[in-house]
């Protein structure tokens, strides 16, 4: 037996098939009559008249930006200075980037942000659901409760997390000074350089753990109690049912909220760029945060658009090789 | 392997009573069929024994134990259930040893492989053994399911339509080899199924069940021959009993108080009508392959019965339809021993 979706890869090789794919696919599900009235059109052609919209919507705001940037990136073309000579300059910014000792600061604390959101919101998030899950009087409720922080603007939270670690007023420095008997003004949660990557983690723990839990909760209900039983009856203990019944079935789910909040935590921008805008100085300079500041600060479009394709090729490939593995375990 | 009784069970559901008021007793050794249509509380009772249901009142007694009140673990019990139970993600090997595993039995991994191999070849997946369980046919996996019971040695092992998920070729292939294997190993088991072949055919006892009520308990020879009731008459037989209204067929010595006539195939004699006037007409005869179902009509009464595969009868022929020895039951049901 096996209730889990076995088989397809989560993200397939991309390639120009897939349009041609989804207008087959468009085709095939246009009602037979329909289709004929339209004289001297073909299913296929129909298919195309539908889907165009969208595919130049796509086109246009995605794909060409997308090319321009990368167009972008080997030359030295400042946005701030539209009529100055734009000289093609190869692989220079690439280089200067990877070079650049800043650049590998930023990623570092990009990587520092990136591990511990995803390890506490996994920890967290998979215990939730875990408690959730025994669905006791109310869980529902309690359900919903968590999940409320996920369905806030993060500008909204942001700016309310900002309150929250006011040093004179903040409740969440009040509370913490209130346990450890640290006077309140010495919490300086956002412009402290030890404190502030952890300002940033705490808030985007709080925020996106309801997801997480969402994922692992989904997980974990496709899980079919007969499994629990045979288990129980086969004289495993709770926590050998943990082992070897729970965590493995949910393990692909859990791996999956990991890549959605990877990708996700990759490209964080607004949470940090609301609450320290990268400092004290560049202690929370994640790398979007660099790459703000180089296109929009320092006007270096070319070096900014190298920066981000340098970013995309990252992400895409890290992500790539983690579906790979994350197929293996769901197949096994 | 023990005896296992159980005294006067009720479990009820919110306001549905599942079981009620269950007295049965399953000897050492024994096979135990329960047999009833959806909704009859046979997979209750099956889990009441298993310890996954408490019951409302009564006793559940495994092996000279009070395991009234004793969780599923605590009961020496093992479960065959109606879907694959298996874990998903270890192997078939794995899957056999789970039980034995238990840091309760600490047994040692030599002892296991050997018994894990033992059963494999019992139930034919030895060749198997390294697959992964999710790479399997159904009928293979439920053989692992069979076999994860068949490696503890347990009072009573319980099964709840474990060949219901299987195809035909398949269960009646299986359903040979489970018996085969009880009576090799001497185990007490309790089987539950709304198949009456698998009934009949494995079971030293028919318990048949409507209702959440134990109605008849007894060989599949006696639930046959001697049914308590209308409810148990139509459970077993194939094509099913006809039961007809007294005065129909022009009926022999009929105890008094009888209302209803219940015949089986073989409790009727059906010949072509001499003189074209009969007591009814045949509808049409269905080939089968190795039976011919041959169904009449008496007046406004359908009835359906064997005939043989080079039968004389067509379509549209006026027979005479007589009783040979039947079933009589009074108004509300019951049989009236003739």
């Amino acid at each position: 037996m096996s209730d889990m979706p076995s088989g397809k890869p989560l993200v397939t090789d991309t390639n120009s098939s897939i349009l041609d794919r989804a207008a087959t696919a468009a085709a095939h599900a246009t009602p037979e009559p329909l289709a004929k009235k339209v004289r001297g059109l073909s299913d296929r052609m129909v298919a195309w008249i539908f889907i165009a919209p969208t595919i130049l919507l796509l086109l246009a705001i995605n794909i060409f930006p997308l090319i321009w940037a990368i167009q972008l990136s080997f030359t030295n073309y400042r946005a701030n200075r539209p009529n100055a000579d734009i000289k093609n300059i190869g692989l220079q910014n690439y280089s200067r980037i990877l070079g650049d000792a800043d650049t590998w600061i930023a990623m570092q604390a990009t990587a520092h942000f990136v591990f511990w959101t995803i390890a506490l919101q996994t920890l967290i998030g998979f215990t939730l659901a875990y408690l959730i899950d025994r669905k006791f009087r109310g869980h529902a409720f309690w359900t919903t409760v968590i999940l409320v922080p996920m369905m806030l603007s993060p500008a909204v939270v942001g700016n309310f997390w900002r309150f929250l670690y006011q040093p004179q007023i903040g409740l969440f420095t009040y509370i913490i000074s209130f346990f450890t008997g640290i006077p309140p003004t010495e919490i300086e949660m956002l412009s402290n350089v030890s404190l502030a990557p952890w300002s940033i983690i705490i808030v985007d723990t709080w925020m996106w753990t309801p997801y997480v839990m969402l994922i692992c909760l989904a997980g974990l209900r496709s899980i079919p109690d007969y499994i629990y039983e045979a288990a129980e009856v086969d004289r495993a203990s709770p926590w050998r049912q943990f082992w070897s019944i729970t965590l493995p079935m949910a393990l692909p789910f859990i791996m999956l909220a990991v890549l959605f909040r990877g990708i996700e935590n990759f490209k964080m921008f607004d949470m940090v760029n609301l609450l320290t805008g990268g400092g004290p100085g560049s202690t929370t300079e994640v790398a979007s945060i660099t790459l703000k500041r180089e296109a929009f600060e320092k006007w270096r479009t070319g070096y900014s658009s190298a920066f981000a394709i340098i970013l995309f090729v990252a992400v895409f490939g890290l992500a790539n090789i983690y579906v790979k593995v994350l197929n293996k375990v769901k197949n096994r | 392997m023990a005896d296992v009784f159980l005294n006067g069970v009720s479990k009820a559901f919110d306001d549905h009573q599942a079981v009620a008021n269950l007295d049965l007793k399953i000897a050492d050794g024994e096979f135990v069929v329960l047999l009833g249509p959806t909704g009859a509380g046979k997979t209750t009772t099956l889990r009441l024994v298993a310890g996954l249901e408490k019951p409302d009142s009564g006793s559940i007694e495994i092996g000279g134990h009070d395991a009234t009140r004793l969780e599923p673990a605590e009961r020496d019990v093992a479960f065959v259930f109606q879907q694959y139970s298996l874990y998903p993600h270890l192997s078939v090997y794995e899957n056999l040893a789970f039980p034995l595993r238990s840091p309760a039995r600490r047994m040692p991994d030599d002892q296991i492989r050997r018994r894990v191999e033992e059963v494999a070849r019992m139930v034919r997946i030895h060749h198997k053994l390294d697959n992964r369980s999710t790479k399997l046919s159904g009928g293979e996996m439920q053989r692992v399911a069979i076999g994860r019971a068949l490696v503890r040695k347990p009072a009573i092992y319980l099964m709840d339509e474990p060949l219901s998920s299987l195809d035909a070729k398949l269960r009646a292939e299986l359903r040979l080899e489970l018996k085969r294997i009880q009576a090799e190993l001497g185990s007490t088991v309790l089987y539950v199924t709304h198949d009456q072949i698998e009934a009949m055919t494995m079971a030293d006892r028919i318990g048949i069940l409507a209702d959440g009520l134990l109605v008849q308990i007894g060989s599949p020879r006696a639930i046959y021959m001697e049914p308590a009731n209308l409810h148990v008459a139509a459970r077993l037989g194939q094509p099913a009993i006809n039961l007809i209204p007294v005065g129909l067929l022009p009926d022999a010595a009929v105890p008094t108080g009888t209302k209803t006539i219940g015949a089986r195939t073989e409790h009727l004699t059906i010949e072509k009508s001499a003189n074209g006037h009969g007591d009814g007409t045949i509808d049409w005869v269905e080939h089968l392959g190795d039976q011919n179902h041959l169904h009449l009509t008496v007046k406004d009464r359908k009835l359906i019965t064997l005939t043989d595969t080079d039968t004389p009868f067509r379509k549209g022929d006026a027979v005479t339809v007589r009783y040979r020895a039947p079933l009589f039951f009074d108004g509300a049901g019951n049989r009236i021993s003739g």
